[in-house]
């Protein structure tokens, strides 16, 4: 029987929306045991859509559903004094804490980091927010698109002559949980040697930010603020979106897709758009001029391009090594036949009656292949958790009643 | 200064360009002893690209700033893996290693008998991290892939463009640094495993995958209504009015998203507009999605007067999520950054000090993920690795060098016709035709004084 990384962690999750979720979904998918810890009214992410037929329901949400994957549901309102006495019951077993309340909001409610640390020095103690913990922007707020624009990667996406663009599908709160979730793993190394447990203090902000190809750097060491370009690439063009007879492909021809003084024989763009004689054009020949004078190459690329299918396109250009891609839609991905070869898309049944085929596990782990188990119904633990940390069924229908769980 | 938690694992990297780089950046600032292993015959591409001072000097493979963000903390040690005395010597740093990353397509460790079988056979409970474009398996495995291709591959450009125009990238090839986060994760998990069970492993990622899940709601959008998302611009269906405005200032902007009416009255009274609360067109959520188009008219008349820093205070001290678009520049001296220590100096011996970001973006309170050592200059640590890991003798290395198997500059293989003028002309390439830029409008401006408005010169030597 396989093993999982983290089948020994146990992980107490207070978190809502993309981020936190995210991070614990890897945790949880790589074999921690996932405790989401729900108000009574659920993880916001339960209202927000896409739904079946796009009627909300609790139980349907397809980000919900996609976030949450191999977590247990557990209902309690933190916010209360007895709430906050069964989490810290919770906590006496949990090997790590996630929560992404604005700073100083789990301070009110008595169980913030510096509160919890006494009782609890093994625990690491993970904030995703929006900015961090401290710092002059500490109380203010962000979403996807301002962690986009603050991060330089939106200055540099889109027309020059048109406003800054957001990347789609509000990828911030990815980035914040991929790095929450490496700050975790990095905390529980440091505590395997030194016994200790600490603050992970993680933004959705610095998150994006940390991804900055070299739009700082092309300030810090040439003195250049990179602007937007049609997001292009400032070493060359083409490698870019272009259109082809049936959408759109990257045109990607790569260290030696073009002439150069050291290569001998056709070049393999010439090859690709079996037109031999493109290679004495200086636009063939000269990168600098291909970058200023793009739209007359574009006009040597677009009548082969659109006269050829993507996939001709690009499996063509693959055999003469040039990395070119494809441009699919969520319906693409889908059907692309080799995610269905390397069995990526994994249909899972949850409990609240939708079935879904999910983005599967991002890496492949020989050893200790990562799972892939529904989402959780709304507080569907709670007689299992809370039953464990002592409380009886009495109990959970006192709290019940007061709206605790 | 604290003990780092990767303290004592060695890192063999054979990873190139963004994405592995990432990966193995990150474990540097965790405290492990990263070694970049680069080929004489064949650099890491990004020594080519972006010269600092867009110079060449008489050493262009060690003046690339995208080279030196993402390889600081690192050591460099070249050794050409197509020849048997430079696989020997790789063979040989594998026992003494605990982690070795490579991001090749699939062929190329098989082609130099390194796959993870006769890797493990050196050292049993090695992990070994595969980050290729596509994967190991299936149909596309022997794509070559750059991440300007692969975040299009992986969904998200379907989704990212103006409401009437075509998919287009981001600014940045965006699924490089998230699957070299996600890489480094997988790595710490392996070494979390392998501490609890004694056990390594072998980890498949394609870079390909690794970023799909960033399409997750389109994916369960599609299957659950048939309906593909269509790019929005940087409107939401979670928020209205959302969008960037312009503002006072040569290409200043600033994001604003609002949720709620609550968020929406806010607004109205902060920006000194009491009368757009009132208005029937903007009166609820619904009505906000409605007419958005009327309201950006009316709150870009707001920005174009306002300052994009000032607004951006005002409107989060009202409780509204906005924020000023920031360029390079700009995110190198905004003061939270700053605070944070989001950029460390680093003295690098060819391009004296210079900040370099952290690619781990989370803060700890019991040790702080820095790096200390700029990205080494080709080769730079030949003798300090092979003499103290490998105990070879100062004839061997010596030997080594005159053989050419290591040496601390690039070995090209020119054709015997290339003349002067063709190098020059390859040379050349290396080169950003910056003024061009300039006037086309892909480069806001050139700084010559950048140095004293970073304060770099006031820190050196400090």
């Amino acid at each position: 029987m396989t093993d999982a990384a983290l089948s020994d962690l146990r992980v107490v999750d207070l978190t809502q929306d993309v981020a936190g979720p995210y991070c614990t979904k890897l945790l949880a998918d790589y074999g921690a045991e996932v405790i989401k810890i729900e108000p009574p009214g659920g993880d916001m992410s339960r209202r927000l859509g896409p739904f079946p037929e796009d009627l909300p329901h609790a139980e349907k949400s397809g980000l919900f559903l996609h976030l949450n994957t191999n977590k247990k549901s557990v209902t309690l309102d933190v916010a209360t004094a007895s709430g906050a006495v069964i989490l810290k019951k919770l906590l006496a077993r949990a090997d790590v804490l996630v929560e992404s309340y604005p700073p100083g909001r789990m301070d009110e409610w008595g169980i913030g980091y510096e509160q919890l640390r006494g009782d609890f020095p093994q625990l690491i103690y993970t904030s995703i927010t929006s900015f961090g913990q401290t710092g002059p922007y500490r109380d203010y707020r962000a979403n996807s698109l301002i962690a986009l624009a603050m991060s330089s990667i939106m200055y540099t996406t889109g027309e020059p002559d048109r406003e800054p663009l957001a990347t789609g599908g509000e990828p911030a709160g990815y980035f914040a949980g991929l790095q929450a979730f490496v700050g975790i793993l990095a905390a529980l190394s440091y505590r395997q040697q030194n016994g200790a447990g600490q603050q992970v203090d993680v933004s959705l902000v610095e998150s994006v930010a940390a991804a900055d190809e070299y739009n700082a750097a092309m300030y810090a060491y040439l003195g250049a603020i990179r602007r937007r370009f049609y997001s292009r690439q400032v070493f060359g063009y083409p490698m870019d979106i272009l259109p082809s007879q049936d959408g759109h492909v990257v045109v990607i021809p790569g260290a030696w897709g073009f002439p150069l003084p050291i290569l001998e024989g056709a070049s393999l763009m010439s090859l690709l758009l079996e037109d031999l004689e493109l290679d004495q054009n200086p636009l063939f020949r000269k990168m600098h001029e291909r970058y200023i004078r793009w739209r007359e190459l574009d006009e040597l690329l677009l009548p082969w391009l659109t006269t050829h299918s993507s996939r001709q396109i690009v499996e063509t250009a693959q055999e003469l090594r040039m990395p070119f891609a494809l441009v699919p839609t969520a319906a693409d991905l889908l059907e692309d036949k080799h995610l269905e070869e390397r069995a990526f898309f994994v249909e899972i049944k949850h409990p609240g009656g939708v079935k879904l085929r999910h983005p599967g596990a991002p890496v492949q782990m020989s050893e200790t292949p990562l799972r892939s188990g529904p989402a959780p119904t709304l507080g569907q633990d709670n007689e299992a958790i809370l039953g464990e940390a002592g409380y009886n069924l009495e109990d959970l229908g006192i709290l019940r009643d007061r709206g605790v769980i | 200064m604290a003990q780092l938690p990767l303290d004592g694992v060695r890192v063999l990297d054979l990873s190139q360009v963004f994405a592995g780089p990432t990966c193995t950046r990150i474990l540097a600032e965790l405290g492990a002893d990263v070694i970049k292993v680069e080929a004489r015959q064949r650099l890491d591409v990004p020594r080519n690209l972006i010269m600092t001072d867009n110079d060449i000097g008489d050493q262009p493979w060690n003046r690339a700033c995208y080279f030196a963000v993402h390889n600081a903390g690192k050591r460099g040690l070249t050794l050409d893996l197509t020849v048997e005395q430079g696989r020997d010597l790789f063979r040989r740093l594998i026992p003494q290693s605990d982690v070795l990353v490579e991001s090749f397509t699939p062929r190329v460790m098989a082609a130099f008998g390194l796959d993870y079988e006769a890797v493990c056979k050196l050292r049993p409970d090695i992990i070994m991290l595969s980050m290729s474009g596509y994967g190991q398996a299936g149909p596309y495995r022997d794509w070559s892939a750059y991440g300007m291709g692969l975040e299009p591959a992986s969904g998200i450009s379907a989704t990212t463009g103006y409401r009437d125009g075509p998919p287009i990238r981001s600014g940045f090839a965006f699924t490089d640094p998230l699957t070299g986060v996600l890489a480094a994760g997988a790595v710490l998990a392996a070494l979390h495993y392998r501490q609890r069970t004694g056990r390594g492993q072998y980890i498949d990622l394609s870079q390909h995958e690794g970023a799909i899940a960033l399409v997750g709601a389109a994916l369960m959008d599609y299957q659950m209504n048939g309906r593909l998302a269509e790019r929005m611009g940087n409107r939401s269906s979670w928020a209205a009015p959302q969008g960037c405005y312009r503002c006072r200032g040569d290409d200043d902007w600033l994001v604003i998203s609002i949720e709620n009416d609550e968020e929406w009255a806010t607004f109205c009274r902060a920006t000194g507009h009491p009368e757009w609360a009132e208005d029937e067109r903007f009166a609820d959520v619904l009505a906000r999605h409605e007419n958005h188009d009327a309201l950006d008219a009316l709150i870009e008349g707001w920005t174009r007067e306002q300052d994009h820093y000032e607004a951006f205070h005002l409107l989060q001290r009202a409780g509204v999520k906005a924020g000023p678009v920031l360029n390079g520049k700009k995110l190198l001296l905004d003061p939270h950054f700053r605070e944070r220590h989001h950029f460390d100096l680093v003295d690098h011996p060819v391009l004296g000090r210079r900040p370099v970001h952290r690619h781990l973006a989370a803060r700890f309170d019991r040790f702080e993920p820095r790096v200390d050592r700029a990205a080494p200059l080709l080769g730079q640590h030949n003798r300090e690795v092979l003499q103290g890991i490998l105990g070879l003798s100062d004839e061997e290395l010596t030997s080594l060098e005159t053989e050419g198997v290591i040496g601390t500059t690039p070995l090209l293989e020119l054709p015997p016709e290339l003349t002067l003028e063709m190098l020059q002309e390859l040379l050349q390439q290396l080169l950003l035709p910056l003024e061009q830029m300039q006037e086309m409008g892909a480069v806001q401006a050139v700084e010559p004084d950048y140095r004293q408005q970073l304060g770099l010169d006031e820190t050196a030597g400090g």
